[in-house]
This record gives structure tokens, sequence and C-alpha cells, in this order.
């Protein structure tokens, strides 16, 4: 059959390489996790079975790195959810200067993440930054990255970022609701809020929940926040998993043990996407 | 007041608010990176006399060098990314070609940590005697780039209506020549803003460039990064060094907001 010669012939290059940029790397990604390789070795490594896994499993620091990033994408992701609505709604009723404003406020996005990183390290030192600068005007003394505080700041630095990436799926959404329906209920005179509530966020949910699992996602691989201001610290509060990953491989030299601790991440990551779409199923069939 | 009146002041204080914070930082850097080391000192300093000691210091520290290898990168990337995955995605679109498979792996492939991935990258460039060069830089932002390009693609090849194609294949060209010039035409605007976008995501990067090429194959990000570790904070030279980063991917970024969302979502929403 032609046709089939044509497609398999059109997908080839696609499905080769794809094999060669992520599938081959996968595998030996899993082939590095159960041996002992450090960078410094000659020679082939050892297999020692599951020993990085146990090993990863039993490493307080690990799972300490998992807490933090998992406090971190809640803190982020739920921030940029909420204020991503409400500029979101405001935004679609614009009228005046419509596509410039929505180009500005959707500009964080597509900055190179090392470059926010820095800058808001710079904005924020507590010597030559502005906003310090300001609070010490007005009284207030708050030390950004300080114990206790450099999490959130770095939250709010994601925030900063990635709230128009919500913004630009949420208007979306939000252009693609059926009007009538909302019509429908202001002339039965129903509220604003009784409206957002009853008919536009149930209206929304599918896109809310794409876009909730997307920042989640992304917002787990942090890496450029951390390594441009705080380096893991204070103590060990701000490393997250990628950035714990990124010590054990390179500073450490232990890419075994540091594949192994991917692999984990990984599976936890699919796990959660799989019960994500569960849900989303389930709410669908009711 | 009336209600909706009070609705719209809130609606516009709030814009207002959310155009300020996002403009504040970016203005401040460009403020930042014309002062003297002395003016730095002093946050509130609006007026002053601009200053091009910073800029000189970071055109003549590499930093052009630098960008000019992340767009090498970023171009190679696409390019390859565009080619091979414009042909897969047309083909997985109207075929259903490889099944469910290739279809998934393509979104699967988006929420693979980086962190695993990039070791065997390493061994890899280490083994063949290639790191600190772009080659490895390069097959690392396939990894992502390409998967995501695809994925934008397989959206905007299934808006396409298939009578198109069929009258070509009536009018006597091959299945090949009536995908080149007639199908793919339709899907220009698509193909454009998935090339600007995965450019953004390669020109953006800086966690597989760090660690497969962090000496003098640097590219833009881990030169930004750079003015950080190694020789104190030059805030005055970071904020040019930022600028230059920032400036080209902003402006791009202007041309494929509207693209966007039908890519990202795989063409089920659109703008």
């Amino acid at each position: 059959m032609p046709s089939l010669r044509f497609q398999h012939g059109m997908v080839a290059p696609l499905a080769a390489l794809f094999v060669g940029v992520v599938g081959f790397p996968l595998g030996y990604a899993a082939y590095l996790s159960v041996t002992d390789y450090k960078l410094t070795d000659r020679g082939a490594p050892n297999l020692v079975g599951a020993d990085n896994y146990v090993a990863a499993f039993s490493d307080g620091a690990f799972w300490g790195a998992f807490g933090t990033t998992a406090l971190y994408v809640l803190v982020a992701v739920g921030l940029e959810l909420v204020i991503g609505l409400a500029i979101a709604l405001a935004l679609q009723k614009q009228r005046w200067a419509k596509d410039l404003t929505r180009s500005m406020l959707l500009a964080p996005m597509f900055i190179t993440p090392i470059a926010v990183g820095l800058t808001f390290r710079f904005l924020l030192n507590d010597q030559l930054g502005a906003i310090p600068a300001m609070l010490d005007a007005i009284g207030v003394e708050y030390d950004f990255f300080g114990p206790g505080r450099a999490l959130f700041t770095l939250a709010f630095i994601d925030v900063w970022q990635w709230t128009p990436f919500m913004v630009l799926l949420l208007l979306a959404g939000l252009e693609s609701i059926p009007k009538e329906p909302l019509d429908a209920a202001r002339l039965d005179g129903a509220s604003g809020l009784y409206v957002l509530r009853r008919i536009t966020l149930p209206l929304l949910a599918p896109v809310l929940v794409v876009a909730i699992l997307l920042r989640c996602l992304d917002a787990m691989k942090v890496f450029e926040y951390v390594f441009a201001t705080t380096r893991g610290g204070p103590g060990t509060e701000t490393e997250t998993l990628q950035y714990f990953i990124y010590q054990t491989g390179i500073q450490f030299f232990r890419l075994g043990s540091a594949s192994s601790m991917a692999f984990i991440v990984l599976v936890v990551v699919l796990a959660v996407i799989v019960i994500a779409f569960r849900r989303m199923e389930r709410t669908k069939s009711r | 007041m009336t209600r909706s009146s009070v609705v719209t002041v809130l609606r516009v204080t709030l814009l207002w608010a959310a155009g300020i914070s996002v403009l504040f930082p970016i203005v401040w850097i460009a403020l930042a990176s014309l002062k003297t080391p002395e003016q730095l000192n002093d946050p509130f300093l609006i007026a002053f006399t601009p200053n091009f000691a910073s800029w000189q210091n970071v055109l003549s520290s590499g930093i052009l060098g630098a960008a000019g290898r992340s767009a090498l990168v970023a171009l190679v990337t696409v390019g390859i990314s565009v080619v091979v995955g414009s042909m897969g995605a047309y083909a997985i679109a109207r075929y259903r070609a490889g099944g469910t498979l290739t279809r998934f792996g393509m979104l699967a492939a988006q929420v693979l940590p980086p962190a695993v991935l990039v070791f065997p990258f390493l061994t890899m460039a280490y083994a063949l005697r290639l790191t600190d060069t772009l080659i490895p830089v390069i097959f690392s932002h396939l990894s992502f780039v390409l998967p995501v390009v695809t994925w934008f693609l397989i959206g905007f090849f299934e808006a396409v209506p298939r009578s198109l194609e069929e009258q070509a294949q009536v009018d006597g060209l091959t299945r090949f020549t009536a995908f080149r010039l007639v199908v793919l035409p339709q899907v220009y605007p698509g193909i454009g803003a998935a090339a600007i976008f995965g450019f953004t995501l390669s020109w953006n990067d800086l966690f597989y460039g760090l660690i497969l090429a962090p000496g003098k194959a640097a590219i833009l990000p881990v030169a930004i990064a750079g003015f950080n570790t190694f020789r104190g904070v030059q805030i005055g030279s970071m904020s040019a060094a930022i600028l230059i980063a920032v400036v080209p991917v902003v402006i791009a970024s202007f041309f494929i907001q509207r693209k966007l969302v039908q890519g990202i979502s795989g063409g089920a929403v659109k703008f």
C-alpha cells in the first residue's frame, strides 16, 4: 500500500530522532541509576542493583528536597491561579489598548529564568535593592532571603514570571465559553459573583485543570531561581529537587545516585499525572 | 457609585497594578545598567547622567559571542525540529501514523525532568570528547524542543481541511508534493509560532548548557549566570547582560501570543 509507505516515511525521521535524543538517553539513565558510576571514574562502572534507589529512599535530605519542592509548587501555583484568574477576567473586559496591555502583561513568561532570578536577587537585596529600601522608608525591615522566608521569595519570583502563562491559557478559555448562559443569568438578575461561581468557573474547569497541571509540572523543575539567588540556603531550606540532583551529580560527581533520584522524581510525576487524568475522566463521566 | 462602576474601578486598578509589577523590575534593571558603581548604592536615584561603562564592559566580555552561540544552538535545534516535526506531525494528524504511542511520546517527553536526561548526555559527551562544545547542547535541546514543536504542529495540521489534499491528488500531485505545496502553506503561521516558541525555549535554557558546556562554549544564560559566581556580583554589567538576553525573546513573543494557546493545547483551545 503506497499510502502506508508514505505515512511511515513521513513519521520515520521523527521517530528516529526522538529515540536518539529522548529514548536512548532515557534508557542510558536507567542503566546509570543501577551503577556506581562517578564522573571521575576510569573504566567501566560496577552494577550495584537497587543500591542507589535504596540509598535515595533512606536519604533524609532527598525527601527534604521533595517537601521543599512540594511547598514551593503549592504556594507558587496557588497564587498564580488566583491572580491569573483575576487578571484574565479583567483583561477579558478590557477594550482600551487591548493588544498592547495583553502583550505587556504576558512578557515575563518569555524572559530567560536565570535573568529573572538575578534581577530579583538584586532588586530584593537588603543593601542595594529598591524594594527593601522602600520598605525601610516606611519602617519595615524584611530580609527576603532570610530563614523561613527564602522559599516564599522564590515562589514569589515564580509568580512574577509565570502568572502570565496562567493568564494566557485562562483568557483563551474564557473567550471560548459560550455567551448564552451568561446573558441568560444576567437577564434573570444573577449577581456577578454568582455568575462567576456557578457558570463561568464550571465551564472553565477543563482549561483550569490543564493550566494547573502544566504549571505544577513546570514549577517542579525549578532550578534557575535557586541557582541565581540562594544556592539552596539558608541551610538547606531552598534545596529543591532539581537543585539537589544537580548538586549530587555535578558537584559530588555521583551520576549513578543522581540518576536514581531523577527516576524516583519521574515516577512521582507520572503518578500525579495519572491521578489527575483519572479525576478528570471521572468528573467528565459524571 | 453604582455596583458596576465599582467593578470597573477594581478591574482597572488590578490591571495597572499588574502592569507596574511587570514593568518595574525591567525598568529598574535598565536604569542599573546605566549607573556607575557608586550610583548603584542609591536605589531611589532615577534622574542621572547615563554612564555606558557597564555596557562597554559587557560588550567586551565576550557576551556577544555567547549570544551568538545561543542563537546558533537555537536556530539549529529549531530548524531540525521544524523539518522533522512538520513531516511527522502531518503523518500523525492525518493518518494516525505510529499509533497513539508516537503522539503520547510527544506529550510525555514534555514532563521528563531535565535531571533524568542530562547525565546520559554528559556521559556520552565525555566518552566522545565533546564536552564544552555545542554539539551535546544541541542534542539536549532537541530533547525538549522537538516534542513541543511536533505537539504544536499536530494541532495545526488537524485544523487543515482534508478536502485540500484530496483535490491536490485529483490534480495529479503525489502525496509528498501535495503535502509540501498545498498543506504546508496552510500551516505556515502555525509553523512560525512553533518555531519562535521553540527558539525561546532553547534560548532560555540554563540547566543543560550549564552542565554540558560550562566553559569556553558557554551559551548566553550560562554566561549571564557567570556574572553572579566568578567575579562577585558586578551589578551594572550583569544588568546590561540581562537586557541583551531579554530583548530578542520579548520582541519575538509579541508575534506569537495568539497562536501560542492553540499550540500549547494541541489545537483544542483557540484564541
